[in-house]
Formats: structure tokens, C-alpha cells, sequence
């Protein structure tokens, strides 16, 4: 189907449609997957971290789990989700108060290319351990 | 002049209904703008199909639609620029509106929310310098001051704002609370309070702006800015409130 | 025509219609066309106590309305050649500017001469500037060179006249707005497919909703013939003859604005011999052919070329824009044998069918957008004569209401809407909240 039928689908979500849409909206989008993944990530960290009050071994066990490639892969999932959540936070909040309306396409983009080299640089620190 | 053979998908829908895209081949030059094609289809295939216009040439507002998913005035778009020869040349009514049938959808609310901000459709022009530094350019002249014929203090112009619901359309938040002002009446409430000297309308603009549906729902799509087709720039003046608001709240804070 | 024999469901609400005018029911006229004579003539009728009900097969101002110049004309273009109808221009205009302030562009014109022969002109124009009462001053070259920067440079002479410019969609709103407030029924996308005649009476209206695909009788006191340019097919359903022919006109509007003030061809009108100014865009325009079918006007690009030349006369810019759209309807001019389009009287005229033979149905056609009001009085005097009425017109001085309350006063037909269920409560806003 070429088109999104309106009826099966519920109003509020209709964010997720970036079809033909801006940059603009891509960083509406992408801010709220982020941050729907963040709030996820945020119950599994504590749920990780409770591990500490069954002790040293499972403690352990636990740091070795982390360690395994797969896992990190996920870290770096999580660091793209915290940048790209994170400074496009800040881009969101100036051009709130009006700084740089203008540029809020240029500022997105900026926001991309930070996080793309970021990323790449901790990529490649986090697979070196 | 050349004719071309355009595919057109419309969406139809009457009350009753289960909605569908109807194809129509239509023979129009091809300088023709994308509400020619509706024109045609309306004149010689279906005289059924509803759909709005008035001026044909953006100022009266009332014939946005999607074309190809995206919010366009047809009557200044041409079918040469949004049809690549191929596929068929998609148009939807616009998003966040009752639709009343096929391509005509209930205006009502956009219009209440205009009225709520009570801008006049009249502003006043530069004193001196009613165009842009950009005309000048095209024409392959230097920027000039410009007199005033006798008796005027200023130009008359027409607002940007053609009320033609495109922003109401684009914007992610109109979908999800269908009680927000939109950038169409947020940029209303800042053109207006701009236009006012009195306090007491000034605080009910800035009120409604403040409100639980006014600026602060508004989530940086930018949608509004990017699909407006006559630069009204509705987001930059939602943060221009937003702005003038916090301002407002600081003097308040410390006393003044 | 439909006639006695498939009437009986008519027949049966006239019957109710006469006992209702002992209860001193106002009585019921129909207005078909929301153009500006449609809207105009609502106004005007509702204004004085009359049951109104208009039908428009499309949007408010879908046909020739819709699509005109805009220009809110002084008169001076006529004030040579048509004096009748450069003094209802002026009147007009100054009423207008009294009832609907806040949809006009008011910045004034300018005539100005490019050529010898223009400037030859000057004279009987300003002469017939002066015979219709249309306040016009000269004003030297430079002055109007510094008022216009874009305007030809190697003008000749400039006349300054109390041109304007309204928006025409919004024109008609407001009319129809302010009949809505005095009781008026608006239906949008309702066509007229039949007039339903009792003996040699108008009795009502076969129309079909264009939504509902629904077919409906309406009864009527008088049917008024407002649709423009449809007026000859929409009487020749009670085969009367309205002699008007359609005659069309192609505008060019440009990407941006390159007049402040409207700016016309200082001579006897011709193609392309205005420019009007709206918001960011100059419109320049027009040219005058007969056509045979108004609804499907297909632009002659030689048209379209002519514009652009003949616009450059007085901005020569006007070739470096490029065109942002371009328009072309027809507009209802009245017959009269063997005359040239462009010659045709831009007056209006007002057909009272009594003396075709068949009653209770009048046309009113012609005219222009300017003098829209004035068209409404006259038909609107005709139809309380008709239908004994004693009442004054009263549209000269009523302020007119906001035509954004066109839509908010519009009976509600939105069905359950299949695409946005949600929004069905889109009409409780939250104004009425505030109170």
C-alpha cells in the first residue's frame, strides 16, 4: 500500500511518519526513538545493577557477559542513542528560545556529524579493550 | 504547446463510503499547474469529485492538498515539477482535518483558531523599503529608498498567512492534540499581539499563547516552516513567543 | 424543466409554504452562485428580513469570482469609454472601503503614459476622471518614478487615481458571513441540476449534493439566477434565454511584487494593461475572448506571452520574473449584438423572467466584482417588489462581519469521518472553553 491508512492507525503516532518529510522532522523522530530507548536502557541499568546485591560472583559473571563483543556492540548502540539524544537536545533547546531558528537544519546536521565522528572514535576505543 | 497524458490518483472518499484512489488519465498542456489537472478531471471525467479552489494563484488559501504525500498549493505548482512521467500523481486532502469528501476537508477549526487570535488580514508594509533587497536583484537594480505617494504614512499589505491549513497539515503535534492552537494560530497570536498596543489584548494573546494548547506544545518539527508556501516562518514566531513569554516570567520573578 | 406531474412532494411543501406566510413566515428565496453577486445579493436580502438559502455547486467564489484580478478599480479605466460603469466603479469603491476595511489593500493607482499616443490621452482622461467624479491627480514623472522603482523609466506622464486591491475568496466570505448572522443557509457543493416549475412558476430547485450524492426538492418564493457565467445554462433549464456571453481572460501572476500601487495603461482599455500588486506577487492581466465552455478554459500560451510584453510597458522587471501562476476564467458579459468582446458594457443587468413568462425567477448577470453590492441592491429591490416586500437596502452602510466566521457558521456536515475519527470533536474548541 502507498499510503498509510489514517484508520488503523492511532493519532499520536503518527510521528513515526518521516515519509517526504524534512530534516526537521527526522530530528523529531529520531529524538523521541532515542529517547523511548534511553528510558528502556535506564530500567535494564538498574535492573544490571541490582546484580550487586547478589555478590562478587555474580558480579563477575556479569562483567564478563559485558565484555563479550556483543555487548559492546549494544554500548555503542546506547552511546550513538546518547549523543544523537543529547545534542540534539541542546539544538532543540536554543532554537526553543529562538537562538538560531534559522539554522536549524545546518545545527541538525551539525548534531549528525558530531555524533558520527564521536561514535567512530569511542567505536574503536570500546573494541580495543 | 505540447500536451502530455497525466496519470492522476485522487483520493475519494463519500460519506458512507469506504475510501479509494480513483485514476483519472487527463490530456493538459504540459505548463499546466497540478489544479488544472484537478480542473480537467472535474469539467470532462467526474463531475462528483469535490475539491476546493477559489483564486488560482496563492492567495486565497483554499486549495492545499498533498500531492504525493506532501502539503502543496496545486495552483502554483506545476505538474511538470512533481510528476516524473511515470507513476501517477498522487492527491490526498490535508492531514489533521475532517475530511469532508474526497479532497475537501472541514477548515472549520483552523478558522476558529484565527479568529481567536483576531489578526487583521492587514499590516503595514516597510515605510521606505516595501521590497526585498532580493527583488531589487532580480530585476537589475540598486536597493532604493521608496517614497510615499501624498497622505500615505505607510503601505498597505495583506498578511503572509493565506489561511490555507498546510502547516496545520505538517505538524506532528496537530496530530497528536487536537486542542493546539497550531502554527497557523501561534503565528496568528505573535502577528497580532505584534499589530497591538493594547495591554489588555496583549495579555489575552499572550495568555492563549501561554495556555495548555499554545506554544509550549510545539516539539521542533519545524514541519510548518518548511511546508508554508507563503514564508510566514509559523515556528520561527512560536519561538519569538516562547521568548517573549519567559522574558515576561524573568520581570515577573524579580519584581518589576 | 420538471413539471406538474412529478410535483407531488413540491406541491405538498408549497401548500405548507402558503399556510406558513399567514404566520407572516418571511418568504424563501433561493440564491444560486456563492460569487460575489451570489454573496452580495445574500447579504443584501437577508439584511432585509428574507428567508435566504444559497447554493454553490463548488467552494465560495469556484467560478469567475474566484479567479478575477483583484483590483478594487476607481473607475479611471472607464471614465473614457463607459462612463455608466466608471461611475458605479467609484461609488462602489468607496462604499466598499467603508464596509470591508480590512480586506482591501489600499495603496491607490497609477495611469501612466509610455507612449506618445498615451500621453495624447491624458487630457480626455482626466476630463472623464473629472465628468464621473473619481478624485485623480497628476503627478510628475519623478514622483512617480520615486514612488514605483521598478516602473518603466521612460514613462511619459502619471495620473494618480483610488485604485485597490481585495483578496476575492475572503470578499465573498465576509458577505456571506454577515448573511449567515441574519439567518442565511449557505450550501457549499450542492449543485443545481434542476429548476422545478409549477404552470409558468419557479416553485424550487431539483439539486444534488455533491457529498452525499443525494438528491433533493427545494422549495422557493423566487429563485435568483446568480451563477455568472452558468446563468444562460442554469435558465435554460426553464428554456428562457439569458443573452450573455462568456467571455474569458488569461492573468499572469509573477513570483514577486514589483508594484506598490496598481498600475494601468494610461488609454482606452486593451490586453495586458494592468498590474495589480497583492501581498508578494503582481499580477498582470488581461486579455477577452469568447469561449463556449466556462467550466474548461484551456490558457492560450500566445495569451500568456502577451501578458509578459505587455506587462514590461510598464515594468520592464516583469521579464526577469519568473511566473508563479497563471489564471484564466470567464467572465458573464451581457450581449448585445454584434459587438466586439473587449467593447462589451462591463455594466450589470437584472432579468426579471415575469416577462419571458415564467415567474418567481429572475437573473441577475454581468458586472464585476467592484460593483457587486451595487448589483445586489438593484435585483435584491427587484425581488421585494416582486414578492411585495417593503424594505430598504441597508448594505451601504452595514459594516460587514469577519469572514472567518464563514466556516463556524456553516452548517456542520462533516459525516463521521472515515480518515480522522478522533477529530470529530474538532469543532468543540476550546474557545468555547474560555467562554
Amino acid at each position: 500500500m502507498s499510503t498509510l491508512d489514517y484508520r488503523k492507525v492511532s493519532r499520536a503516532s503518527r510521528w513515526l511518519d518521516v515519509r517526504r518529510r524534512k530534516l526537521g522532522m527526522w530530528a523529531y523522530a529520531l529524538n523521541r526513538i532515542t529517547g523511548i530507548g534511553l528510558v528502556v536502557y535506564l530500567y535494564l541499568h538498574l535492573v544490571v545493577l541490582s546484580l550487586l546485591l547478589r555478590g562478587q560472583a555474580a558480579w563477575d559473571f556479569f562483567v564478563t557477559v559485558a565484555r563479550s563483543p556483543y555487548v559492546l556492540a549494544l554500548d555503542v548502540i546506547l552511546l550513538a542513542g546518547i549523543l544523537i539524544h543529547g545534542l540534539n537536545g541542546l539544538r532543540i533547546a536554543m532554537t526553543g528560545f529562538g537562538i538560531g531558528v534559522g539554522a536549524q537544519k545546518a545545527l541538525f546536521v551539525a548534531v549528525m556529524v558530531v555524533s558520527a565522528v564521536t561514535l567512530w572514535v569511542a567505536t574503536i576505543k570500546i573494541f580495543r579493550i | 504547446m505540447n500536451m502530455v497524458k497525466v496519470p492522476l490518483q485522487i483520493f475519494r472518499y463519500k460519506p458512507g463510503q469506504a475510501p479509494r484512489y480513483d485514476t483519472f488519465m487527463v490530456e493538459i498542456p504540459d505548463t499546466s499547474h497540478v489544479i488544472d489537472a484537478i480542473d480537467t478531471v472535474w469539467a470532462i471525467h467526474d463531475r462528483s469529485l469535490a475539491f476546493r479552489r477559489a483564486c488560482h494563484h496563492s492567495s486565497c488559501g483554499s486549495c492545499a492538498i498533498r500531492i504525493n504525500g506532501v502539503e502543496k498549493l496545486p495552483c502554483v505548482t506545476r505538474v511538470t515539477d512533481v510528476w516524473g512521467g511515470h507513476d501517477p500523481l498522487r492527491l490526498e486532502p490535508l492531514r489533521n482535518f475532517p475530511v469532508v469528501s474526497d479532497l475537501v476537508v472541514d477548515v472549520t477549526g483552523l478558522f476558529q483558531r484565527m479568529s481567536a487570535a483576531d489578526m487583521s488580514m492587514i499590516c503595514e508594509a516597510e515605510a521606505f523599503l516595501p521590497f526585498t533587497v532580493d527583488t531589487f536583484a532580480v530585476a537589475g537594480l540598486d536597493p532604493k529608498l521608496v517614497e510615499l505617494p501624498e497622505n500615505f504614512s505607510r503601505f498597505s499589505r495583506f498578511e503572509k498567512c493565506i489561511e490555507c491549513g498546510i502547516c496545520v497539515s505538517a505538524c506532528p503535534t496537530m496530530a497528536a492534540d487536537e486542542k493546539f492552537l497550531g502554527p497557523a494560530g501561534l503565528a496568528a497570536i505573535h502577528q497580532a499581539r505584534k499589530k497591538s498596543n493594547d495591554p489588555v489584548k496583549v495579555e489575552h494573546l499572550l495568555g492563549l499563547a501561554d495556555g495548555e494548547h499554545g506554544v509550549w506544545r510545539c516539539h521542533s518539527a519545524f514541519e510548518c516552516t518548511e511546508a508554508c508556501p507563503q514564508a510566514v516562518d509559523p515556528a520561527g514566531k512560536i519561538m519569538a513567543l516562547r521568548r517573549e513569554l519567559i522574558a515576561r516570567r524573568f520581570s515577573k520573578m524579580m519584581g518589576k | 424543466m420538471q413539471n406538474n406531474g412529478r410535483l407531488a412532494g413540491l406541491l405538498s411543501v408549497c401548500d405548507e409554504s402558503a399556510k406558513k406566510e399567514d404566520q407572516n413566515i418571511p418568504p424563501h428565496v433561493l440564491i444560486i452562485g456563492a460569487g460575489s453577486t451570489g454573496s452580495a445579493t445574500a447579504h443584501d436580502l437577508a439584511l432585509r428580513g428574507l428567508r435566504v438559502t444559497v447554493l454553490e455547486r463548488g467552494e465560495v467564489a469556484f467560478g469567475t469570482t474566484g479567479r478575477n484580478h483583484c483590483l478594487l478599480h476607481s473607475g479611471g479605466r472607464y471614465c473614457v469609454t463607459d462612463q455608466e460603469s466608471a461611475i458605479e466603479c467609484i461609488e462602489e469603491n468607496m462604499i466598499l472601503r467603508r464596509i470591508m476595511p480590512d480586506l482591501l489593500e489600499l495603496n491607490d493607482g497609477l495611469f501612466v503614459a509610455v507612449t506618445e499616443a498615451d500621453l495624447a490621452f491624458k487630457d480626455r482622461f482626466l476630463q472623464g476622471c473629472a465628468a464621473c467624479h473619481i478624485p485623480a491627480r497628476e503627478i510628475s514623472v519623478e514622483r512617480a518614478l520615486a514612488i514605483e522603482p521598478f516602473l518603466n523609466p521612460k514613462i511619459l506622464a502619471a495620473v494618480q487615481v483610488p485604485d485597490g486591491v481585495f483578496e476575492p475568496f475572503r470578499f465573498c466570505l465576509a458577505f456571506l458571513a454577515t448573511a449567515q448572522e441574519n439567518g442565511t443557509i449557505v450550501r457549499t457543493y450542492t449543485e443545481v441540476t434542476d429548476l422545478l416549475c409549477v404552470g409558468r412558476n419557479v416553485a424550487g430547485v431539483r439539486i444534488r449534493d455533491l457529498h452525499t450524492g443525494r438528491q433533493e426538492d427545494l422549495q422557493a418564493d423566487l429563485v435568483v439566477n446568480a451563477a455568472g457565467p452558468w446563468a444562460g445554462e442554469i435558465a435554460a433549464k426553464a428554456e428562457i434565454v439569458v443573452p450573455e456571453v462568456p467571455t474569458a481572460g488569461v492573468m499572469v501572476a509573477l513570483d514577486c511584487r514589483l508594484n506598490n500601487l496598481v498600475l494601468n495603461r494610461l488609454n482606452k482599455p486593451s490586453d495586458g494593461d494592468i498590474i495589480v500588486p497583492q501581498r508578494a506577487t503582481s499580477v498582470i492581466g488581461t486579455t477577452s475572448w469568447a469561449v463556449e465552455n466556462p467550466a474548461l478554459i484551456t490558457i492560450p500560451p500566445e495569451h500568456v506571452d502577451r501578458m509578459i510584453t505587455q506587462g514590461q510597458q510598464l515594468i520592464p522587471a516583469v521579464k526577469k520574473v519568473p511566473m508563479r501562476a497563471k489564471m484564466a476564467v470567464a467572465r458573464p458579459l451581457i450581449a448585445k449584438s454584434g459587438v466586439d468582446a473587449r467593447k462589451l458594457s462591463r455594466t450589470f443587468e437584472c432579468f426579471d423572467h415575469e416577462r419571458d413568462g415564467m415567474n418567481g425567477f429572475v437573473t441577475i448577470t454581468g458586472g464585476k466584482t467592484t460593483t457587486a453590492r451595487a448589483m445586489a441592491e438593484k435585483v435584491s429591490d427587484m425581488v421585494c417588489r416582486k414578492l411585495d416586500i417593503s424594505a430598504e437596502c441597508r448594505t451601504r452602510d452595514t459594516l460587514l462581519a469577519s469572514y472567518r466566521l464563514f466556516f463556524q457558521r456553516t452548517h456542520s456536515r462533516t459525516p463521521s469521518s472515515v480518515a480522522d475519527a478522533g477529530h470529530r470533536s474538532y469543532r468543540r474548541s476550546i474557545f468555547n472553553e474560555h467562554g
